[in-house]
């Protein structure tokens, strides 16, 4: 080992906790940086994988009935390549020891040999083939975890108004069901929502579909396109009831996916740059103050014959060895969060494995950043340092000049103690430093309040939801549009308060160029349980014509109240007409379009119809009805309002809490490797003047507080402007992560501000205690006595 | 260390009390005596020069004296109070209430004007006077606004000698006050001291090795090897102007 390299080591021994510091700002870049990337790397990977062994389908559609024979049609469609057809039927569970029942979508299993599309993923038990295994179905996983299911288990479903007992054969996973929710959700809801598969024959016997399918998977041919698929296909289920194919793009489990993709690539770019410049900066500060402090000993090196670049490389090695430390702890702790956000990740996906892949590549990314980031750090002082002749490096550097601090010019300083104008001047004096510092520590501020905004931005539309739009106990639907009196069976249920008619159609939007396909909701002019609600929280009284569309659904569509709008039903006698938009809601989740339930019945032309009721029913007789509703043959589904709201708590409290403990990691190391590191360094420029205080009778508490007043005021400053880049973050993380599907809405609480403000105030306080630890080391004397 | 009491026969103007003072650094073989037993008595309005070469043991003297160390053993009293046994905040309470201190290298406060480095012990003394009356006082009232790095050295070390004086200390504690002064400004600045001595009565203790200064003293004492060995009263005292080195 070489001399100056030995001498390296003993200098970074002296410096220790500082590089230890700067070390750990970098590490949460780099842990960011690795984790957001492996995880996209390893979400990518996985899903691609899985789509491809398990032959996801391209395209999808939904229909009302057809003859098993319009198959070949569908696959004589030029650029199809394969096609699987089936039935998917919306049940409602009964499950042991539960008294509100849960939904669950049923999906057949070919009569002869294996699923063509949309292959199944065993994950335990056996998987059902052919017609043999009579009364047996196949769970899937996120469904079957969340209530404790296991393979021999037994399971009560509705099926087209029959009640009917299986037992469930094997728990299964689906490429179609990555995401295992209703379409639309913006979170899972496990517990009241399942997927399930069983044999043909069963399934169709008991829907009344022997020798037809509802619903339809197709592969495209390559090169194929597939929007002329999407048309042929249409075209082909038309009079079949085709309720419109869709690609990829708009399956719901695989956009759900997708967009946390883009989420994660965004973090993965944005913060750890972020963190990487504050480390740079830091670097800079530490290696700074160390060139200022060994100026003579430059000099001396010099005149002993080292080169500039034998010095430069010194002090540089001086930096890699901070960037070796942060990459490898940055590297260790990107795995471990890597490998407990994939453990979050299977709270939402439901892949065959999904598992953290440290993506090398992007860790010799990371060690290139890092390594720029300190050398940018690094390179302006030591080339400071090595510029100087040795003879002036020699000299002690003239005694800094101060002047008074804008305040104080603006005669704004007489109420200021000494010690407060101490603090202004040397912010002013060193300008760049005090605003570096004060951005790294709004930085921890503002990082903190995006998951607060997160949690009550959910909790927000949660609340919006279930308390300003949907009111009911419960929604339960008919398993097809049946005459009103079916409203009168619902009123005679046990406990049922109030229940108010609900006519869904499926439909296609069109406004120029722009469509939509969903459901236009039909209700009671001014319905007390389901309430239209504007921007303004007012409820709108539906009109006796017109459409009232949600307000992302218009702006996707292009279209304001007072135009008119073409609408193609896509079921029962699939009218088309031209209504007027006579009003814009408000909504967080999914698109929506309302009309007065008579008026939409008028246009359907099929009479005086219900798709289903939202009730309100009262607590003493909520097992009967429950009971009741079980029994009936008519309700297909049943949706408990306070089960699934109760669900989503739950998720978002899982996930919203582990991206809370990472960035409150994050902030604290950044708040606390920021103050301490000035802190140390102000200590270190600063001794001598500190020495003469503790001389001249101030007490440790007052000199210690000369030291980080400073801190205390740039920290001070910091804060409001962290509170304001916060809520930037927040507002353009929620921009990206805001889809036709989920919108959040930018929820900014005292509380939430209030906390980070806490955070960083604690860890700055912590941290510069533990700074002024070091004064009582402060050899006075030997301070005094010593020439500058 | 030994029990102490303030002894009762001490006259109410005895500032210092000290018997058997030592100081030692290190333990084992490498132990090293820095004073070794000094027995010393000052008296309000007194001035002491100390003479002695480097090493001889002066610096740890005034350390003592001032509070900034205490003895390993021996006995030292401030007033009939036991100054040796204080702890860390007896004795910042001690250097803040009771002794100015001058140092070779000024030590200002390089972001505070000539003002307001006085300023900044005015605000905590008991009864200071004011910051402009303590730079009057070393003839620096006409550059109260100026910051160190707009002074001259000597200008440097009367602000800090203003600073030494503004809370009216019992002491003024002098360590070489001229030692990186040229032999004009170092008068300028010996004779501000003195003038301190003589209008305020302070008991002025100057640390030096440069013997030209024992003219200005009442008593000069000479320490070599951590002992006094030499006790020196002047009938008449020398201006500090009619010094030369």
């Amino acid at each position: 080992m070489s001399l100056l390299d030995l001498k390296l080591l003993r200098d970074l021994r002296a410096l220790k906790s500082q590089a230890l510091a700067v070390a750990l700002v970098m590490a949460c870049g780099l842990a960011m940086m690795i984790m957001t990337r492996s995880l996209i790397a390893s979400l990518e990977n996985t899903r691609d994988t899985y789509y491809r062994e398990n032959r996801f389908a391209e395209i999808f559609a939904r229909l009302k009935r057809a003859p098993n024979s319009v198959a070949a049609q569908l696959a004589a469609i030029p650029g199809v390549a394969a096609v699987q057809t089936g039935i998917a039927l919306q049940v409602t569970l009964d499950l042991p020891g539960v008294i509100e029942p849960a939904t669950g979508l049923v999906q057949s299993l070919p009569e002869q040999g294996e699923l063509v599309l949309n292959r199944l993923h065993l994950r335990s038990g056996r998987i059902l083939l052919g017609r043999e295994s009579m009364g047996e179905i196949l769970a899937g996983e996120a469904f079957a975890e969340a209530n404790n299911l296991h393979p021999g288990d037994r399971i009560a479903a509705v099926l087209y108004g029959r009640r009917q007992n299986f037992r469930v054969a094997g728990i299964v996973l689906s490429p179609e069901f990555v995401f295992e929710a209703p379409p639309g959700a913006a979170l899972p809801n496990n517990k009241t929502y399942g997927v399930f598969w069983m044999p043909y024959k069963e399934l169709a016997t008991a829907s009344n579909l022997d020798g037809a399918f509802n619903n339809i998977s197709l592969r495209l041919a390559p090169g194929a396109s597939e929007a002329e698929v999407i048309a042929a296909v249409d075209q082909v289920l038309r009079p079949y009831g085709g309720r419109g194919a869709y690609g990829r793009e708009s399956h719901p489990s695989h956009t759900r996916v997708r967009d946390e993709i883009k989420i994660l690539q965004g973090l993965s770019i944005g913060f750890p740059l972020v963190f990487l410049s504050v480390a740079a900066f830091m670097t800079n500060a530490v290696m700074s103050r160390q060139i200022t402090l060994q100026r003579e000993q430059i000099a001396i090196l010099k005149a002993f014959g080292f080169s500039n670049w034998e010095i430069g490389g010194h002090y540089l090695k001086f930096s890699l060895v901070i960037v070796v430390g942060g990459t490898v702890l940055g590297t260790v702790g990107g795995v471990a969060l890597g490998h407990r956000l994939v453990e979050m990740y299977h709270l939402f996906f439901r892949f065959p494995a999904l598992e953290f892949h440290l993506a090398t590549s992007v860790v010799v990314m990371a060690i290139i950043v890092s390594m720029v980031a300190a050398i940018i750090g690094v390179v302006g002082a030591v080339r400071a340092a090595v510029r100087l002749p040795p003879a002036e490096a020699m000299r002690p550097e003239p005694p800094s000049s101060y002047r008074p601090a804008l305040v104080e010019r603006l005669g704004l300083g007489r109420a200021f103690t000494a010690t407060f104008r101490m603090a202004l001047r040397n912010i002013e004096r060193r300008p760049a430093r005090s605003l570096l510092t004060m951005g790294a520590l709004a930085l921890a501020t503002g990082i903190l309040v995006v998951p607060n905004a997160f949690r009550d931005g959910i909790g927000h539309v949660l609340d919006y939801q279930w308390d300003m739009i949907q009111r009911q106990t419960v929604f339960v639907a008919l398993i097809e549009p049946g005459p009103a009196r079916a409203l009168a069976d619902f009123r005679a249920l046990p406990g049922v308060v109030l229940a108010e008619p609900v006519r869904g159609a499926a439909v296609e939007l069109r406004a120029g160029n722009h469509f939509r396909r969903l459901t236009i909701t039909g209700l009671p002019a001014r319905a007390e349980l389901y309430r239209v609600i504007d921007a303004s929280d007012r409820q709108l009284t539906l009109p006796a014509q017109g459409l009232v569309l949600s307000a992302k659904l218009a702006e996707v569509l292009g279209v304001k109240p007072g135009e008119a709008i073409s609408v193609r039903v896509l079921e029962g006698k699939r009218p088309q007409f031209t209504v007027p938009i006579v009003a814009l809601a408000e909504d967080f989740a999914g698109t929506a379009a309302y009309m007065e339930i008579g008026a939409l019945n008028r246009l359907l032309g099929e009479g005086d119809r219900v798709s289903g009721a939202y009730m309100s029913v009262s607590a003493g007789e909520w097992v009967n009805f429950l009971e009741a509703v079980k029994a009936s043959p008519r309700a297909v589904s049943v949706v408990v309002k306070n089960r699934i709201r109760e669900g989503f708590r739950e998720t978002t409290a899982q996930s919203i809490g582990l991206l809370q403990q990472i960035y409150l990691t994050f902030a604290t190391v950044v708040a606390f490797g920021i103050v301490y590191n000035s802190a140390r360094i102000s200590l270190s420029e600063r001794q001598r003047e500190l020495a003469t205080l503790r001389v001249i009778g101030f007490t440790r508490g007052e000199v210690g507080a000369v030291l980080v007043g400073e801190l205390a005021v740039l920290t001070l400053l910091a804060m409001p402007c962290g509170l304001v880049i916060g809520a930037g973050f927040a507002r353009l993380i929620l921009a990206s992560v805001n889809t036709e599907f989920v919108r959040l809405p930018l929820i900014l609480t005292p509380a939430n501000y209030a906390f980070a403000v806490l955070v960083v105030a604690v860890a700055s306080l912590v941290s510069a205690l533990l700074a002024c630890r070091r004064l009582d080391q402060l050899d006075l004397v030997g301070v005094l006595k010593a020439r500058d | 260390m030994a029990t102490a009491t303030p002894p009762s026969e001490l006259s109410p103007s005895s500032v210092f009390h000290a018997r058997a003072l030592t100081k030692t650094y290190g333990d084992g073989d490498a132990v090293v005596r820095a004073l070794a037993g000094v027995d010393l008595d000052c008296s309000a309005g007194e001035f002491v020069v100390v003479l002695g070469a480097s090493g001889s043991g002066k610096s740890t003297l005034l350390n003592l004296l001032g509070g900034l160390d205490t003895p390993t053993s021996g006995t030292l009293f401030y007033r009939g109070w036991d100054l040796g046994r204080a702890d860390e905040a007896g004795l910042t309470r001690y250097r803040r209430d009771a002794v100015g201190f001058v140092f070779q290298f000024y030590n200002l406060i390089p972001s505070l004007t000539a003002r307001e480095n006085v300023a900044l012990i005015t605000e905590i003394a008991a009864d200071p006077m004011a910051p402009e009356e303590a730079l009057q006082l070393v003839g620096l009232g006409a550059r109260m606004d100026h910051f160190p790095a707009q002074l001259s050295g000597g200008e440097q070390q009367r602000v800090a000698i203003a600073r030494a004086i503004a809370k009216r200390p019992a002491v003024l504690m002098c360590d070489e006050p001229t030692g990186a002064l040229d032999v004009r400004t170092g008068m300028a600045v010996l004779e501000a001291i003195e003038r301190i001595n003589r209008d305020l009565g302070t008991l002025t203790l100057i640390i030096t090795h440069n013997s030209v200064m024992a003219g200005m003293a009442d008593r000069v004492l000479t320490l070599s090897d951590g002992h006094i060995t030499g006790e020196k009263r002047n009938a008449t005292r020398v201006a500090a102007t009619s010094l030369a080195w």
